[in-house]
């Protein structure tokens, strides 16, 4: 490895992540909430071991930042009903019963974490709108499949 | 001379908008979560609202979606939870505008240059803009927002205009100051 520094744009470490990790997720809500998950609750400062190594920390934080926003305006100006599919997607994606995700997540609305700071106001409301609306959705839709059984 | 009946529409149609107006009110007060509490502190560094969100809240596409599921219930919470959405833009534009006033206002007290046709144009646009705001705030709760589309839709582009005008506005005066301090 060379042991001389380089300056790396933001956009090429931005690429790395969306090539080597977020290609690896399968829907645009598992992305966001794993680009949430990689901000620290303490400081909001953002972080990933393998791109802090490669790159540097400073240059891997602005990139995750960037990505955690430009993944939240995505989900954000998703229609109703393709919110509603991609979030069956996620749902599918854990692996966990249904009902009990659709509990908790009404529950404890989780997403909320997902909001990047300094986004609009209106545009992070229309998010958790949307997802609360898309949360009933499938839950109207398990209710039938259960009333069969 | 204004006769009886006419008094007695008037004092009805008057009573009607201020009822309209306190329910829009408590809708925008009591939204359906505790999503201010949360936010983190949304200062004047926030950014307006993107255009296509606007037009997004505002838009039928979804309830013609929520309409195909047939389900009283999901559609009922669906209005109530985008008139909350369309409330929180109409009171965030107009605090937005009335800030970006105050400080065009503070400007002008320095400013030693005045036009006073565009001082009129500028606060003639305020007004209309201010004015569709507070029409689009009675009418979100009685029409639903996917019946202002266009309204909204005009009521954001009055905003950038008058964004854009002020920018202008201000950094002409900067420019001015600068070669006044040039020549001085």
């Amino acid at each position: 490895m060379s042991a001389t520094v380089r300056l790396v744009p933001v956009q090429e470490v931005y690429d790395d992540l969306l090539n080597r990790t977020l290609s690896r997720i399968s829907c645009d809500l598992g992305r966001l909430i794993y680009l949430a998950s990689t901000r620290d609750y303490n400081t909001g400062s953002y972080y990933h071991e393998g791109l802090a190594s490669r790159f540097s920390p400073e240059v891997a934080r602005k990139a995750l930042e960037m990505a955690h926003r430009q993944a939240f305006y995505k989900v954000s100006g998703f229609s109703l009903e393709d919110l509603a599919g991609d979030l069956e997607a996620y749902l599918r994606s854990t692996r966990e019963s249904p009902q009990e995700f659709l509990r908790t997540w009404q529950r404890l609305e989780p997403y909320r974490i997902a909001i990047p700071t300094e986004v609009n106001l209106t545009v992070a409301r229309l998010f958790t709108s949307n997802l609360r609306l898309a949360l009933a959705i499938l839950r109207s839709r398990q209710e039938p499949s259960q009333s069969h059984r | 001379m204004i006769g009886t009946p006419s008094a007695l529409i008037g004092a009805v149609v008057l009573l009607v908008l201020i009822l309209v107006w306190i329910r829009a009110d408590s809708t925008s007060r009591h939204l359906p979560s505790t999503l201010d509490e949360w936010l983190p502190d949304q200062g004047d560094a926030v950014e307006i609202c993107p255009p296509e969100f606007v037009s997004q809240v505002f838009s039928g596409q979804d309830l013609a979606f929520i309409s195909r599921l047939e389900s009283p219930d999901l559609k009922r919470q669906f209005l109530r939870e985008r008139s909350a959405v369309a409330l929180l833009w109409v009171q965030q534009t107009t605090a937005a505008i009335r800030r970006i006033m105050r400080r065009h206002l503070e400007a002008s007290r320095l400013s030693e240059d005045i036009e006073f046709a565009m001082e009129a144009r500028i606060f003639l646009e305020y007004a209309r803009l201010r004015l569709i705001c507070a029409v689009l705030f009675l009418l979100i709760g009685l029409a639903g927002p996917q019946r202002l589309h266009g309204m909204a839709l005009s009521a954001d582009k009055l905003t950038q205009r008058i964004g854009n005008v002020l920018r202008e506005f201000e950094s002409g005066a900067r420019t001015g100051e600068m070669d006044g301090a040039r020549s001085s």
